[in-house]
């Protein structure tokens, strides 16, 4: 009995150390990334902007994407204003490719760009498509563990590499210990380096595929008072994507 | 009206055939515009309304069929006299009893902009009928384009179509060689292109070979059989380079065509731009012009300058100009913006302050002011007047 006790407090203590305390920054914002950024995807989103006067406008897209978010692309379904406008962006968003049917046009755009807001969000194009961009452009560090919307989280805090051109200098996220989801991310100014500029909140985690997923996805904007809702409507991991489905000439159909 | 009706009946007819084999789409919008000019101590208004009906169909998974009709009345000041808006010097080429020809009527008037057939296959993608071609990367001027000239005031309208066989093939994921062959009279006179895509790091780059009639007017000499102006056709043969990417953080393109005429001088034209979008949202472009084909000196801008460049002949008659604009948003569905176009060879100014509103998912709003600072002759003259224009479009 002595025994078997022993074993299982060595056993706590061991998984404690590997699954707790192990877990640097790094290891956590990379098990997050591979969440948020599954190695294929298609989803069709409904999104919802809804303004500080309460005025709401509805988009529908689609987005397809692979090699864990490097090249994305998404298309306009509703509203029949922007409907068949589509957006390829390859490379981390670093590539960015615009098309509107009424012209018949593509445009290139620059990674500035990615700081505009996708159709009047508060969402921008960063936000939307920046692929590796959690491992890659910024530095992690584990802060203390806390509660957030009913989850026990791991709290990371992320420095932009000073070689970086992305829009936050900080952001903190709440990442659900049990599935590695970040539940909040805090967007700090540039300006206002104290100051919290976007909070994104997901909500309704399933598990679909073997993946969990949040359904819906809410960012609010701290600086204007709006705030625009994604609601996953459809979606579909490990698929098979061909990288044809990337270029401009899909970007066009 | 007997026609307006023929071809909606035309289009649901051909819409409930095709619905029946595959996947047809009705769709397009109404757009009701209103354009105001202040000439010297005149107003005049003109109103239109347009409804644009498109038709698109999945026929397989390799056919497409594309087609839009459109439906324009105009109300208001219909009859325009270009005259009007023409420094004396340019107007007093005009032959005594000729006046007349140089008023410009707003007829109502249904037209069919695009018709065409798009064939998909994993090789290439075949395009037949009438369609848009929209060529270069430059924002308000493209020297590789032959086909269109846009408006600087309206930069982002929706071109016409043109009758064209177009062949796509992709070469690589990057790389992509395009065939057009736009018909004419024979096919000596009928347009050709060769277009060559591809990519280089960030930069898009092409290359683009093109042999077109150009079909200028002689606007002081009116050819009785034609019932209109004289034609002065000229084969045009350009080749030209595009390229779009990003330096410094800032976006930038530039295009150049150097064009061989058969019948007049040879000139090129170069565009250079670049475009900043700041933190605070606020967005930046600006771009530059130069067109060899355009004078130096605006003392010499002629009649048929005047009429070729108002008629969308040519695309400016001045040699070097430079515009500017910038917007922000001021909310989350209206932006305010100011272009200017400075014309550097004639120290003219024209400023354009604007205005779009989302109105709501469907409709937005579009509105802007026209001044021209210059002097009398120049590109951006005060005597050809100030103008304005509110558009209100509703997409269904």
């Amino acid at each position: 009995m002595k025994k078997y006790l022993i074993f299982a407090i060595l056993f706590l203590i061991l998984s404690y150390v590997l699954f707790g305390q192990e877990l640097t920054g790094k290891k956590i914002i990379e098990k997050a990334n591979e969440t948020f950024n599954p190695d294929t995807v298609y989803a069709r989103m409904k999104m919802t902007i809804t303004t500080s006067s309460g005025k709401e406008r509805t988009f529908v897209y689609d987005s397809w994407s692979t090699n864990s978010g490097e090249k994305n692309l998404m298309r306009y379904l509703e509203p029949r204003r922007v409907k068949d406008q589509a957006i390829l962006m390859l490379n981390n968003a670093n590539d960015i490719w615009v098309y509107f049917p009424r012209t018949g046009r593509v445009r290139k755009l620059a990674t500035h760009a990615k700081k505009q807001k996708m159709e009047g969000s508060d969402f921008s194009y960063e936000d939307m498509g920046s692929g590796d961009a959690f491992i890659d452009d910024y530095t992690a560090e584990r802060l203390d563990d806390e509660k957030m919307e009913g989850y026990d989280c791991y709290k990371l805090e992320l420095t932009r590499k000073p070689e970086s051109d992305l829009s936050y200098p900080k952001m903190i996220l709440w990442i659900i210990k049990e599935n590695f989801v970040p539940i909040v991310i805090d967007y700090y100014s540039e300006n206002y380096p104290d100051r919290v500029e976007k909070r994104l909140v997901q909500s309704d985690v399933q598990v679909i595929d073997g993946i969990p997923t949040a359904k819906k996805i809410v960012m609010q904007n701290k600086n204007d008072n709006t705030q625009t809702r994604m609601e996953l409507l459809d979606v579909k991991y490990n698929l098979t994507l061909d990288d044809d489905m990337f270029t401009e000439r899909t970007l066009k159909k | 009206m007997k026609k307006a009706a023929a071809c909606f009946v035309c289009l649901i007819l051909c819409r409930s055939g095709l619905q029946a084999q595959s996947k047809a789409e009705l769709f397009g919008y109404f757009e009701s515009q209103i354009i105001g000019t202040q000439l010297k101590d005149d107003f005049f208004q003109l109103f239109s309304n347009k409804l644009r009906l498109d038709l698109k169909s999945s026929l397989s998974d390799n056919i497409t069929f594309a087609a839009n009709v459109n439906f324009m009345t105009y109300h208001g000041k219909t009859t325009w006299n270009i005259l009007d808006f023409l420094p004396e010097k340019a107007s007093a080429e005009v032959s005594p009893g000729m006046e007349e020809l140089y008023i410009l009527p707003f007829n109502d008037r249904i037209f069919l902009d695009n018709a065409y057939l798009k064939l998909s296959f994993k090789r290439f993608d075949l395009t037949a009928g009438k369609q848009q071609i929209s060529m270069g990367t430059g924002y308000i001027w493209n020297p590789t384009d032959v086909f269109n000239i846009k408006d600087f005031l309206d930069p982002t309208y929706e071109q016409p179509g043109h009758n064209a066989l177009r062949l796509d093939i992709p070469v690589s994921h990057s790389t992509t060689l395009t065939a057009l062959y736009a018909p004419d009279d024979s096919l000596k006179n009928s347009a050709k292109m060769l277009l060559f895509k591809s990519r280089i790091s960030h930069f898009d780059i092409s290359l683009v070979g093109i042999e077109k009639v150009w079909r200028f007017h002689d606007y002081t000499q009116f050819d009785v059989s034609a019932q209109n102006f004289v034609e002065l056709p000229g084969k045009r043969q350009l080749l030209g380079a595009g390229t779009a990417g990003e330096l410094l953080g800032l976006g930038i393109w530039a295009e150049f065509a150097y064009n061989w005429m058969e019948t007049s001088d040879n000139f090129y034209e170069l565009v250079v731009g670049s475009d900043y979008t700041f933190d605070f949202q606020t967005y930046v472009l600006v771009e530059y012009y130069r067109n060899t084909l355009g004078k130096s000196d605006y003392t010499e801008y002629s009649l048929n300058d005047w009429m070729r460049m108002m008629a969308m002949e040519q695309k400016t008659i001045a040699g070097d100009q430079v515009y500017a604009f910038i917007k922000h948003p001021v909310s989350d569905f209206v932006s305010l913006g100011c272009s200017a176009v400075f014309c550097i060879s004639d120290n003219s100014l024209a400023l354009v302050p604007l205005l779009n509103w989302s109105f709501s998912d469907n409709v937005e709003v579009l509105a802007y002011l026209n001044f021209n600072l210059g002097k009398e002759g120049k590109i951006f003259a005060q005597n050809m007047g100030n103008a304005g224009l509110i558009r209100a479009r509703i997409y269904f």
